[in-house]
């Protein structure tokens, strides 16, 4: 009994001594990467299309239990899902597809860099883009980001509703190099 | 035994019920998903003498309350060897997200001991066939002694989410009602032993007899049943946690504890330490737990009972290889192997060799060969293909 009281206190003084050391991430969270750290953990990263976004509402609390996630990190990868399951036309981002242009904004609006490197910067759930139009071709990139599982049945890459402008924009980018 | 009924009654009730919610509600509602996976397997085990398919469904019930809360159920509907139907709630439990990163539990739950049983069990997540070899049978026999079963009781929980620079500390902990003695009622169990997860320990104290014949269970071994009542057989609760360091993506590491008293009197306990690993590569994934088990017993001392405790432990390593990543015409096909042993009491080792092959992130067809080598007692070997798929 008192040995039982011992770890209850010991339990006890380790969780204070825990809250007092939070240190919290002063980094703007990128919801994709988020899903790189996190979602490949414990089974396959699940790819976003297989559910609906009133359903990845409800699974994510389920998955923040499980994961560890903090509200905030759950609430950017809500986010990131978002703007990668709607088409940029329904989005209120005319620009965006008017300026689909510069590539460096499409890799940051689907989050590229949070599952792949490029030019030696982002997550590693993905290979790295620098080379790949290189090395498989041109074809082959646009076709993979279109239709992610057309090579890999068990791709967690998400199918996002890239535009044909942006699409190019990047493909140029990615060869240019 | 009536209230495990009722319990499990009513869970199939409200399951129903919330089944059907989303008929009316349609997609206006953001507030249920029902997800959830299944298997089929052949299984053909050498000592068993079996030689059979088997088939479990697992649904999963997914309710936001609202933004701080959230409940979710599981129930495992699968045949047992007579061709019953059996049900077991897995869990049922509701969160409280308290703050941004403190969430209190409450409800039947899966005790985050280690991580094969909160995290692993599922069988489209678990890259193995079976269950590692230190564990609960978890639906099917199994040739090796479990360390623990598959814990999951009824209780309060707290997890706690820290960022320490770079690294990410996890910390959870629990209290719940705990294990009893199997003896104490062991009349009422006859109809039902299917869902008893037992962790036999040995009491060396009646005989030194290692090959202490199984027939007398019950008083060679003191048996510790884990599964999860809405009684407490003792004014004692069982408690412990986990502490877990992350380097995500690539690393988490966890050491574990959990101790309950489970005899009436609240006089015998059974401790648990645990350390679990899980490294993640984008080629291999390498998982792996250990566990050391102490249980008080009475052992009988110049004709007088003292209690002495006894130890156990037990570890498995898992690991899984990409092969398709590196040989293009593979596709998402893996390589598995697992190797378990106990230790001291019911000494046994395990080698698991699988090929699975993935048609999508959540289906796999998995092919398995495992070889157990028991020191006192049968050995085993078994072969099996299953097909599972979360949902
Ligand atoms: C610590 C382990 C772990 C991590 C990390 C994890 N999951 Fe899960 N996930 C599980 C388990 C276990 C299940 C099976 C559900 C169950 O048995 O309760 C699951 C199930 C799922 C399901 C199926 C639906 C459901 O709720 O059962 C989806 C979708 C999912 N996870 C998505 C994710 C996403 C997205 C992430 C990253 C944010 C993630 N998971 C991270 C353990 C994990
Ligand atoms: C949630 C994580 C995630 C995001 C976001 C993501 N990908 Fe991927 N991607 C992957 C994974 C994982 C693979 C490797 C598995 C496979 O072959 O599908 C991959 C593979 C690829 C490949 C094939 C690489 C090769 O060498 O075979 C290309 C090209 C690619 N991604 C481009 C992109 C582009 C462009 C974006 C942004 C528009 C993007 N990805 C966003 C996860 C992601």
């Amino acid at each position: 009994m008192m040995k039982n009281q011992l770890t209850v206190t010991i339990f006890v003084l380790f969780a204070t001594l825990l809250t007092s050391l939070h240190v919290s991430s002063t980094e703007p969270l990128s919801g994709a990467e988020l899903i790189n750290n996190n979602c490949a953990r414990c089974h396959n990263s699940r790819p976003i299309q297989e559910f609906s976004m009133s359903e990845w509402k409800v699974i994510m609390p389920h998955m923040r239990e499980k994961a560890h996630l903090t509200g905030a990190e759950v609430q950017a990868i809500l986010e990131f899902m978002e703007i990668a399951t709607t088409p940029a036309q329904a989005m209120n981002v005319k620009e965006v597809v008017n300026l689909a242009a510069d590539p460096k904004e499409v890799l940051t609006r689907y989050g590229c860099q949070g599952c792949h490197q490029v030019q030696g910067a982002g997550g590693t759930l993905g290979p790295s883009l620098d080379n790949v139009i290189s090395e498989k071709g041109r074809a082959f990139f646009l076709r993979k980001v279109k239709e992610p599982q057309f090579n890999n049945s068990s791709s967690a890459m998400p199918q996002m509703p890239i535009t044909d402008d942006e699409l190019e924009a990047l493909a140029e980018f990615l060869s240019s190099k | 035994m009536r209230m495990k009924k009722t319990l499990r009654l009513a869970t199939i009730l409200s399951a129903g019920l919330m089944i059907s919610q989303p008929l009316y509600a349609a997609e206006s509602s953001e507030r249920f998903v029902f997800v959830g996976y299944g298997d089929v397997k052949y299984e053909s085990a050498d000592v068993a003498g079996t030689d059979a398919f088997s088939a479990r469904f697992v649904p999963i019930f997914l309710f936001s309350l609202n933004d701080k809360m959230h409940v979710e159920a599981e129930l495992e509907v699968g045949l047992n060897a007579d061709g019953e139907t059996e049900t077991e709630l897995e869990y049922a439990d509701i969160h409280y997200f308290l703050n941004d990163n403190t969430t209190i539990t409450a409800g039947k739950f899966l005790l985050p001991f280690g991580q094969f049983s909160a995290n692993w069990h599922p069988s489209w997540i678990n890259r193995s066939i079976w269950t590692p070899g230190i564990y609960g049978a978890h639906g099917s026999s199994q040739a090796m002694d479990p360390m623990l079963p598959i814990l999951s009781d009824v209780g309060v929980a707290a997890q706690q989410v820290y960022q320490v620079g770079s690294a990410k500390v996890f910390l959870d902990v629990f209290m719940t009602n705990g294990p009893r003695s199997e003896a104490e009622h062991d009349e009422e169990e006859v109809d039902d032993d299917h869902d008893i997860a037992l962790a036999r320990l040995f009491s060396p104290a009646a005989s030194i007899d290692l090959d202490a014949d199984e027939d007398e269970h019950g008083e060679a071994f003191p048996e510790v049943e884990f599964e999860a009542t809405s009684s407490d057989n003792n004014s004692n609760k069982a408690f412990g946690g986990r502490i877990a360091v992350a380097l995500l993506p690539s690393i988490e590491i966890g050491t574990s504890y959990y101790q309950g008293a489970y005899d009436e009197n609240g006089q015998l306990d059974i401790k648990a330490n645990g350390v679990d690993i899980n490294l993640i590569s984008t080629h291999a994934i390498l998982r792996g737990e250990y566990i050391r088990t102490e249980t008080d017993a009475f052992v009988e001392r110049d004709h007088e009972d003292v209690i002495d405790s006894f130890s156990r432990n037990g570890w498995f390593l898992q690991g899984t290889f990409f092969i398709g990543h590196v040989f293009d015409g593979l596709g998402s096909t893996e390589i598995v192997i697992e190797h378990a042993q106990t230790k001291k009491v019911e000494e046994a080792e395990r080698w698991m060799v699988g090929v699975n092959y993935w048609l999508d992130p959540r289906s796999v067809i998995k092919v398995g060969y495992e070889d157990t080598d028991v020191v006192d007692g049968p050995d085993d070997k078994r072969f099996a293909v299953q097909f599972s798929y979360g949902f």
